[in-house]
């Protein structure tokens, strides 16, 4: 660009109007993708026009409905302002090979009904109140039963072999993030799959719960006075929780870690999407510096962060058009954060309730001081999709409390005191 | 008739007018590259002193310092407690910030407990103009403490509480070890990206 400057003065103004019309014409030619929000009476219907044709795939969560479409193209989207009753808000993601589309809805449960004009594309998605009529849930969704209206949806999605759900997994980042998406087994499934804490029947459905014992191998957590070490703390009471919620919730439990190991972060989060699983509890003791704290809190992820994802998804959109496709790692990186946190935040007030529960059934049985429900940003909860909370069950750090936290009897009043408080939320949910 | 006027006054304007679209196709060239130049390197120090303040400040205080607040945990509640300091008024942010973080990690006057490592040191400090700071410190922030949510808590947002209370321009904070963006401090608090202060953390 700086040539341009040193040409001879009466090249400049040519040279600098083929340069803006360059400009202008390369973002013409990017193929558009128009997206439209109409609230009817009893629903909302998403209007998906494309100048291309495209395949894509489903995920379904409470209250976050994920479409990916399988595209190198680098698109412009033009998203009219809406304001919508059943959607909350859109999120767009890309990555080198797929472009996700976030439909936060308003409404929990919701179903959907999808239908698809292949020439020109033009996908509507209706989304409207409704409990998707799954059955035995999540684990594997199958295209006949999971399918309100299978009719609709499987006969609408594949109309030509131009367009037609892509089957085999992709490996983009964003559509293995989103919430654990996988893609459908049957072309054009539109697949509700875990509605897991809405569906009717509760209790009946084997819940998956995800207990992840804080900290482990070299990142040994807090340290009590007597050597007490935060991660053997958290590891032996969720053992115990994980017996307790086999043998009383007949729930299927996994542990982020079996034993002593270093466990990313991420990757304990990537537990609990892997499986679908329908709760997550992290357990930990707390440190600080005043010998004196003592007590117990419950922590769910604060709302702060996802302001700053809105802007990043702002900022993406305008920047995709430059990007053209060839995403770098890292914002691949970004990208995946921010699904993982819209999922999160698509629970957070689920999230909120269960801390509050909790609480109340540590106060009940522990006798700590109560330090009450609160949010902050822990890294461990971004990134779940479902309800997740963070429980701090006392002060390592305060002698007192160390030596409780060590204490067997201690650790199963802990156990039951957690158990309870699953056992009213899952009422309350179910 | 009409169109002699017309003419006349069209004629000697092309030159104009083509001067006109020059200059102002010359300015948006000089805008684009300004913009694309400012995106690239978006980080930066604003050195230059603020400039009407300066002056207002130093005639009330001689000695060239100003009066700023640090959050320390107090050994009653967790809660984040200030302390006023006074710091070298330099004018330039960075700096500024800098002393303000050099004195937050020496710990209280009172009897307040230091949120930070005594051994750390502040590395860098920078301040984007959308008003996010960096501020890099070295490993001892993470090596020095067995971090507990309450601590580590307690670290990140006096140090995040601190410099949002003193300096408007900074809206939030990211923090840097070894000039390297870590996942947290302790297996808690998430550090990837900035974070912006949390006044429930501060004593009312």
């Amino acid at each position: 660009m700086l040539s341009r400057q040193s040409r001879p003065y009466r090249l400049l103004l040519p040279a600098a109007l083929l340069f803006a019309a360059s400009v202008l014409s390369a973002r013409a030619a990017a193929p558009v993708l128009r997206i439209q929000v109409r609230d009817g009476a009893d629903g909302a219907r998403l209007t998906i026009a494309s100048t291309v044709p495209l395949s894509f795939s489903y995920d379904a969560q409470p209250s976050l409905l994920t479409v990916t479409f399988q595209t190198r193209t680098s698109f412009r989207i033009l998203r009219e302002p809406f304001q919508s009753r059943f959607i909350r808000s859109l999120g767009w993601s890309r990555g080198s090979e797929s472009l996700t589309m976030a439909v936060s809805t308003a409404i929990e449960p919701y179903i959907y009904v999808d239908n698809l004009k292949p020439d020109p594309f033009e996908l509507t998605i209706d989304i409207r109140p409704g409990r998707p009529g799954t059955p035995s849930g999540a684990a594997a969704p199958s295209a006949a039963s999971v399918t309100p209206a299978a009719g609709a949806s499987g006969a609408g999605a594949v109309p030509s072999p131009a367009v037609g759900t892509v089957t085999a997994p992709v490996s983009t980042a964003p559509a293995a993030a989103g919430a654990g998406s996988i893609a459908p087994t049957a072309p054009g499934t539109a697949a509700p799959a875990a509605a897991p804490l809405s569906e009717g029947g509760a209790g009946r459905r084997t819940r998956k719960i995800v207990l992840d014992p804080g900290h482990g191998g070299l990142e040994v957590g807090a340290k009590g006075s007597f050597g007490t070490m935060e991660k053997d703390v958290t590891l032996a009471i969720c053992r115990k929780l994980k017996t307790a919620l086999e043998k009383g919730l007949s729930s299927q439990v996994s542990l982020t870690r079996e034993g002593d190991e270093d466990v990313p972060l991420d990757k304990r989060a990537a537990v609990a999407n892997n499986i679908k699983a329908d709760l997550f509890i992290s357990v930990h003791t707390n440190g600080s510096r005043r010998k004196l704290a003592q007590g117990s809190e419950t922590f769910f992820m604060s709302l702060t962060a996802t302001d700053e994802e809105t802007r990043k998804l702002a900022y993406l959109e305008n920047e995709a058009s430059r990007l053209k496709g060839t995403i770098a790692d890292e914002s691949r990186d970004d990208i995946q954060l921010i699904l993982w946190d819209m999922a999160q935040t698509a629970f957070i007030k689920q999230s909120g309730g269960l801390a509050e529960i909790i609480q109340a059934e540590l106060n009940d049985l522990l006798g700590t001081k109560d330090r009450g429900v609160k949010q902050a940003p822990f890294k461990v909860l971004t990134g779940v999709a479902c309800p997740a909370v963070l429980v701090e069950v006392a002060f390592i750090s305060n002698p007192d409390e160390e030596k409780r936290l060590t204490d067997e009897k201690f650790q199963d009043t802990v156990v039951a005191a957690v158990y309870r408080g699953l056992v009213k939320f899952l009422k309350v949910q179910g | 008739m009409s169109s002699r006027p017309a003419n006349r006054s069209r004629r000697p304007l092309r030159p104009r007018v083509l001067a006109l679209g020059l200059l102002s196709v010359a300015l948006l060239v000089w805008v684009v590259l300004f913009y694309r130049g400012g995106g690239g390197e978006k980080i930066r120090h604003p050195e230059e002193p603020a400039p009407a303040a300066k002056p207002s400040s130093a005639v009330r205080t001689p000695a060239q310092t100003r009066t700023v607040t640090l959050y320390f945990v107090s050994e009653t509640d967790s809660l984040l407690h200030p302390e006023g300091r006074d710091i070298p008024a330099s004018g330039a942010l960075s700096e500024e910030v800098s002393s303000v973080l050099a004195e937050l990690v020496k710990g209280s006057r009172q009897d307040l407990v230091a949120p930070l490592p005594p051994e750390t040191k502040v590395r860098q400090v920078f301040v984007t103009a959308d008003g996010v700071a960096y501020v890099d410190f070295s490993r001892e922030i993470m090596e020095a403490f067995a971090y507990g949510s309450s601590s580590e808590l307690a670290a990140v947002y006096a140090v995040v509480d601190t410099l949002t209370a003193n300096f408007p321009p900074i809206k939030k904070v990211a923090i840097l070890i070894e000039g390297l963006e870590k996942e947290t401090l302790g297996g808690h608090v998430d550090l990837s990206r900035p974070l912006p202060p949390d006044a429930s953390l501060i004593a009312k």
